[in-house]
């Protein structure tokens, strides 16, 4: 059936003349080779966090603060920011404090630091590049499918953010010992786990199927050189 | 299985039969359909009656086979749109989305715009190409997924129970896009709870229950719930005074000119569209909407705030499935109870009113919609709260679900039990106590319930 149902929409992309007239703007083109860019210096600048040695630490921190600057111009949050910076600073150093004691507290903040560095390149290129202008670059270099999978990740960023925030906010409702509060206890983390993690994962699950399905209802998969939106 | 083509339907099922699992039920029972070009079929059953299954089984979207046949007219292209917009989206913007077929068709970007602008005329949305889709109302949403199917010229388009996720606004574009869609000749097989709302475009009803598939509508017993006219008022356990509704850095989403208030053992329903801030008004009085402006709001004589109500306030949020997480359902019911230290028996009891008694030792997740739903919703009215906040309560549930939804609501009420549900149409035939309607920017009270209260 699926076959049949197909055979007309093949003749349709020979009826447009696919490959020959492919004319993509200047613009378009200039567009995917900045994004093409921006992810090579996000992978750089990330990588970077993990790896440089401290001394060099302030020259990440300017880039990262000038990332941070240019993202909140292109209307990105600082609050997604703040919150993944408190929430490793609260874990980290508390399993820093529970392992080493207080005295390697220092290296902990610096882990968190470099987190962080690690962190801000990401949400830049989520800010200022476009989930399918980047599925495109990685066409240049990954099958289509694995390019497909890692923007469509990046796209559900934003709804699983606002999924887990929701879950949390109904299981605390319901009196699970997962406020900050309660999770100064270590022995409440497991609640942290079973009540908001694993909903999260069967949502994320369930979406992912979602999301594949509706992808091969619309011919995803089909071709193996589509052509690309501008 | 088997698959041949015919001259004389687009798409003809031929007593076919399909069970998920070989030792359950068939879903599906020897079921036959014909449809025929610019013809709109109206499937219609309760829950888990099989609907779904047979979009997707027509979709081929089912991972078993099935038996009989599926006879699809040579060339024939079919389109599915599902049921809730927001978890088909591949792309985040509206050209983009109703690109994504012609990308994977290898059709040219300088023959893709006027593609794409065709399709969004058909469903009538004239909004910027680049407009990115959050920015969209549920009904727009809805109308670019079915753009994003018809920008390939399907022959024939299944949709999902659209009614459930439309409100008035949005079911009425969906209905001139599908009497659009019908004089183009486009087939429509629309599987729908609500098979009333379609009257005006479908041909033919059919009725699936217990896996036969049969001509006429699914006729549950009828709702019968007796609206109270006059309600005991007791202590206040919500109080508003006139207030602006907005986000932080933007301008007011509506506004409150009168003082609200809501009362013990009232049942009140938050009737807006979507998208007119009805959840983020559930979630800032139960004190976990962060980003909204400070709002001169007491519950039961407190500032909202997350934690400081205990078992005193229930929220349920839409997709109340989200919150099921435990082995079975009776420590699912348990939990809560556990966590506030009240009587476990509770949940059991709860359980036996409702009828689940027989669902306590399995797993939340292994039930349907309408039980996962009533589960959750159960949970929460274990605690016997002062305050239950319900969000859509009743979206995607058929008669039977919709009525037992009720019969637990009244019976809270008659407890105490203050309930402030939402929904995006009026509830005229349903027991509240009053509305608060949400339109044109402006919270407002239904006027005659204070009055009555004064005359009693």
């Amino acid at each position: 059936m699926q076959v049949k149902g197909r055979r007309k929409a093949t003749e349709y992309r020979r009826a447009t003349g696919s490959g020959n007239r492919c004319l993509e703007g200047s613009a378009a083109q200039k567009s995917s080779f900045v994004t093409a860019a921006s992810l090579i210096l996000v992978l750089f600048l990330s990588s970077a966090a993990f790896f440089i040695p401290d001394r060099y630490l302030p020259g990440l921190i300017l880039c990262d603060i000038f990332l941070v600057i240019h993202g909140l111009s292109r209307r990105g949050k600082l609050g997604v920011i703040v919150r993944v910076f408190l929430v490793q600073l609260i874990i980290t150093m508390s399993l820093y404090y529970l392992i080493h004691g207080q005295g390697q507290l220092a290296q902990g903040a610096l882990a968190v630091l470099r987190i962080l560095l690690a962190f801000i390149p990401g949400w830049w290129l989520s800010v200022s590049c476009r989930a399918e202008r980047i599925g495109e670059v990685l066409t240049w270099i990954l099958p289509v499918k694995w390019a497909f999978v890692i923007a469509a990740s990046i796209r559900l960023l934003p709804f699983m953010t606002v999924e887990l925030r929701e879950i949390y906010q109904i299981q605390c409702l319901r009196g699970a010992r997962i406020t900050p509060k309660f999770l100064r206890d270590p022995r409440n983390w497991p609640e942290l786990i079973n009540c908001v993690i694993f909903p999260l994962l069967i949502q994320l699950l369930k979406l992912s199927r979602q999301v594949a399905v509706a992808a091969q209802l619309r011919y995803f998969g089909k071709n193996k050189k589509p052509t690309h939106w501008r | 299985m088997d698959m041949v083509c015919v001259d004389m339907n687009l798409l003809k099922l031929d007593r076919v039969s399909f069970r998920y699992y070989s030792d359950s039920p068939l879903v599906l029972n020897e079921v036959s359909l014909s449809v025929r070009k610019g013809e709109c079929h109206c499937i219609n059953g309760p829950t888990g009656s099989g609907k779904s299954s047979l979009l997707n089984l027509i979709m081929g979207c089912l991972s078993r086979p099935f038996d009989g046949e599926l006879h699809i007219a040579d060339g024939v292209v079919l389109g599915l749109v599902m049921q809730d917009p927001n978890v088909q989206f591949i792309r985040q913007s509206v050209g983009a989305e109703v690109a994504f077929a012609l990308e994977n068709l290898a059709v040219p970007y300088d023959l893709m715009v006027g593609k794409v602008q065709a399709a969004l005329r058909r469903v009538g949305l004239y909004v910027s190409l680049d407009m990115p889709i959050e920015q969209l109302s549920l009904g727009q949403k809805y109308r670019l997924m079915i753009a994003a199917q018809l920008v390939y010229e399907p022959d024939i388009l299944l949709l999902d129970e659209p009614w459930a996720q439309l409100d008035d606004t949005g079911v009425e574009e969906l209905m001139s896009v599908l009497r659009r869609l019908k004089a183009d000749n486009v087939s429509i097989v629309l599987v729908e709870h609500n098979p009333a709302a379609f009257d005006d475009v479908v041909d033919q009803f059919w009725k699936l229950q217990d896996g036969k598939l049969t001509s006429g509508c699914f006729e549950s017993a009828p709702v019968s719930f007796t609206r109270p006219g006059y309600v005991p008022v007791g202590k206040s356990v919500l109080a508003f005074e006139p207030f602006e509704f907005c986000f932080e850095e933007q301008s007011p989403l509506f506004l409150c000119h009168e003082h609200l208030e809501l009362f013990e053992g009232e049942i009140v329903a938050l009737v807006g569209d979507n998208g007119a801030g009805k959840s983020s008004l559930l979630k800032s009085i139960a004190g976990i909407q962060s980003n909204v402006r400070a709002l001169p709001l007491a519950v039961l004589g407190k500032k909202p705030k997350l934690g400081i109500f205990g078992s005193e306030l229930g929220l349920l949020l839409q997709r109340p499935n989200r919150q099921l997480f435990e082995n079975t359902v009776l420590e699912e019911m348990q939990f809560s109870l556990k966590r506030f230290g009240l009587p476990l028996d509770n949940a059991d009891r709860l359980l036996s009113e409702l009828g689940l008694e027989h669902l306590k030792p399995h797993s939340p997740h292994t039930l349907s919609y309408g039980q996962q739903h009533l589960v959750a919703l159960a949970s929460l009215a274990s605690l016997k709260p002062k305050v239950l906040l319900l969000d859509d309560p009743l979206a995607g549930l058929d008669q039977a679900f919709y009525c037992r939804v009720w019969q637990l609501l009244v019976r809270l009420s008659q407890q105490g039990t203050a309930i402030l549900l939402s929904s995006h149409r009026q509830m005229s035939h349903m027991p509240v106590t009053r509305s608060w309607l949400l339109s044109d920017g402006v919270l407002q009270s239904e006027q005659g319930f204070m009055d009555s209260v004064n005359v009693g």
